[in-house]
């Protein structure tokens, strides 16, 4: 999958050229610049938002018991929008000069992602942060309209592109911190198998086999906050991926133990950004596609068909 | 052994009091009492969920409260009257979540946490439903697996809220002897409350009765009691 979406686009790339980029790179020669700087990226950033917001959903729905929770449920994404919407349309040289669309929309996430998780450390019930985290993306989601009901065509449309998707923004510099944030999650998640596969029974029940409900919590919500934001902040807000495939491997796996339901989602993830994104390009010369749009496409008609065969 | 000594019981409001009833090793204890009058409050006290309104709960020689989650959660496990639909949950993980406080941080399973899961199924009689599905069981299956799960969780004292609510005549009295035994031959507290009166007196079970009218806990564990008087005393 990996090869055939590096394949893919408006330039042809073979093997040898692939290795040469990596291993004696020539600036001069426009395809190993291009496999470099748009076609590896690319990738990367495919497998790193496929994998985190795949992870990111299963955690949510775990935490919050709830198989229609998704990554985006807490509304970090809603504020990686809405500072992304302060750089693209107000004009407020702050935000559209100093730093541009995937600083203002990180550093959104990351104010909404210390929001919610100093909530997190005030509200007992679960179902509370879940209202707070709706109400957060109602509240950005309509500051968002007001903005756009006052900038003009060119910032709506630049806006409305940002928000289709793309894993074409990122760029081979940007990696470190990405990675960092990443691997910084992917560490943490290894010690929450065990505190999640216990979650399975309930809060309650899980605090009287000796699981610290609210820190757990608390972590859980880093994780999510983390991978979500950086992802959200560079590649846009990609939909459907984190509700559908953890959902998706459950159903495939049958099981509850999360080692399990976390290699499913990581590797399923990647799969399916991929290949979703792999069809933009395949179809870039007859049809220009948001991935959004692609992820939704396929998507959402490949559960509807697992769900009718379980039940059959 | 759990021992009540000037205890009063209560969330909101002080719901009755205990004067001093100690409940000890190897025996099985039934909660009688009517509806509001804190049967559930008492247990969720005895688990450390809820406060005592006054006093203190002493659970083998330590002060509940000065315990840590993990040491509670060795010494006492409950079992609810039902448990939550969970897919894709087989008996044998959900037994094994009852090591949870036994295992390492990661959680992997020992070859001795294999063996008490094994036990816990073999005494309750569902090993043959180890790969079946939580949610395919039946009530009364589902009941023994939660109290499997509380027999891997290997703790002393184990309090159960009205296990058998949700099951028919031949599964409470499945349940209850398996409670009589797990208590006398594992040498466990074993503390449940149910309204099955005729059930609990044909068991001879330990009763302690919350006297409506004194809004006291009464223990009645070393006299026998006949149906009528429970019944004045308590509704």
């Amino acid at each position: 999958m990996a090869f055939l979406h590096l394949t893919e686009g408006q330039f042809d790339f073979d093997f040898n050229l692939m290795k040469k980029a990596l291993f004696s790179f020539d600036s001069t020669d426009t395809y190993q610049v291009i496999f470099r700087d748009f076609r590896l990226p690319r990738l990367l950033m495919g497998v790193i938002a496929g994998s985190g917001l795949a992870i990111s959903g299963l955690l949510m729905q775990t935490l919050f018991n709830n198989p229609l929770a998704g990554p985006y449920i807490l509304g970090i994404n809603s504020g990686a929008s809405l500072f992304a919407a302060f750089s693209i349309m107000t004009g407020v040289s702050f935000f559209s000069t100093q730093f541009g669309t995937i600083t203002s929309s990180l550093l959104g996430a990351f104010i909404f992602g210390i929001i919610i998780l100093g909530f997190s450390l005030f509200v007992r019930s679960r179902i509370s942060l879940l209202l707070i985290g709706v109400m957060l993306g109602s509240f950005s989601g309509a500051l968002i309209t007001v903005i756009q009901s006052m900038s003009n065509a060119f910032q709506l449309k630049k806006f409305t592109i940002w928000t289709m998707g793309s894993l074409q923004q990122v760029g081979f510099n940007d990696f470190p911190m990405i990675l960092i944030f990443y691997l910084i999650a992917l560490v943490l998640l290894v010690l929450m198998i065990k505190p999640l596969n216990t979650l399975v029974l309930g809060e309650n029940d899980a605090g009287l086999l000796g699981l610290p409900v609210r820190l757990i919590r608390i972590i859980l919500i880093f994780i999510t906050a983390i991978l979500t934001g950086v992802i959200t902040a560079y590649c846009g807000p990609i939909a459907f991926i984190g509700l559908a495939v953890p959902n998706l491997v459950k159903l495939l796996f049958k099981t509850q133990n999360h080692s399990t339901l976390i290699t499913g989602s990581f590797i399923f993830g990647i799969l399916f950004m991929l290949f979703s994104d792999w069809l933009v390009q395949f179809l870039w010369n007859d049809i220009h596609l948001p991935l959004n749009a692609i992820t939704s496409l396929i998507g959402a008609p490949f559960v509807v068909l697992l769900i009718i065969r379980k039940l059959a | 052994m759990i021992v009540l000594q000037n205890i009063e019981i209560g969330f909101l409001d002080k719901l009755f009091e205990i004067e001093n009833i100690t409940l000890k090793h190897g025996n099985l204890y039934v909660l009688v009492g009517a509806n509001g009058k804190g049967k559930t409050t008492l247990l969720k006290t005895l688990i450390g969920e809820v406060r005592p309104f006054k006093g203190e709960v002493v659970i083998n020689k330590k002060r509940l409260k000065e315990m840590s989650r993990l040491e509670k959660s060795k010494n006492l496990s409950f079992v609810g009257s039902k448990q939550q639909d969970i897919d894709f949950l087989k008996v044998k993980e959900y037994v094994a979540l009852g090591r949870f406080p036994y295992t390492n941080l990661l959680g992997i399973k020992t070859l001795e946490d294999i063996e008490k899961i094994n036990i816990a199924l073999k005494t309750l009689g569902i090993i043959h439903l180890q790969d079946k599905f939580v949610n395919d069981l039946s009530d009364g299956e589902k009941q023994l697996a939660s109290i499997a799960k509380a027999l891997a969780q290997e703790t002393d004292i184990i309090i159960l809220d009205e296990p058998t609510a949700f099951l028919d005549y031949a599964n409470r009295i499945l349940v209850l002897n398996l409670l009589k035994d797990i208590a006398i031959t594992l040498n466990k507290v074993v503390l449940f409350s149910s309204h099955d009166l005729d059930s609990i007196l044909e068991q001879d079970a330990k009763l302690l009765i919350i006297d409506k009218v004194n809004k006291t806990l009464k223990d009645y564990s070393s006299n026998l009691i006949t149906k009528t008087e429970v019944i004045s005393l308590a509704f």
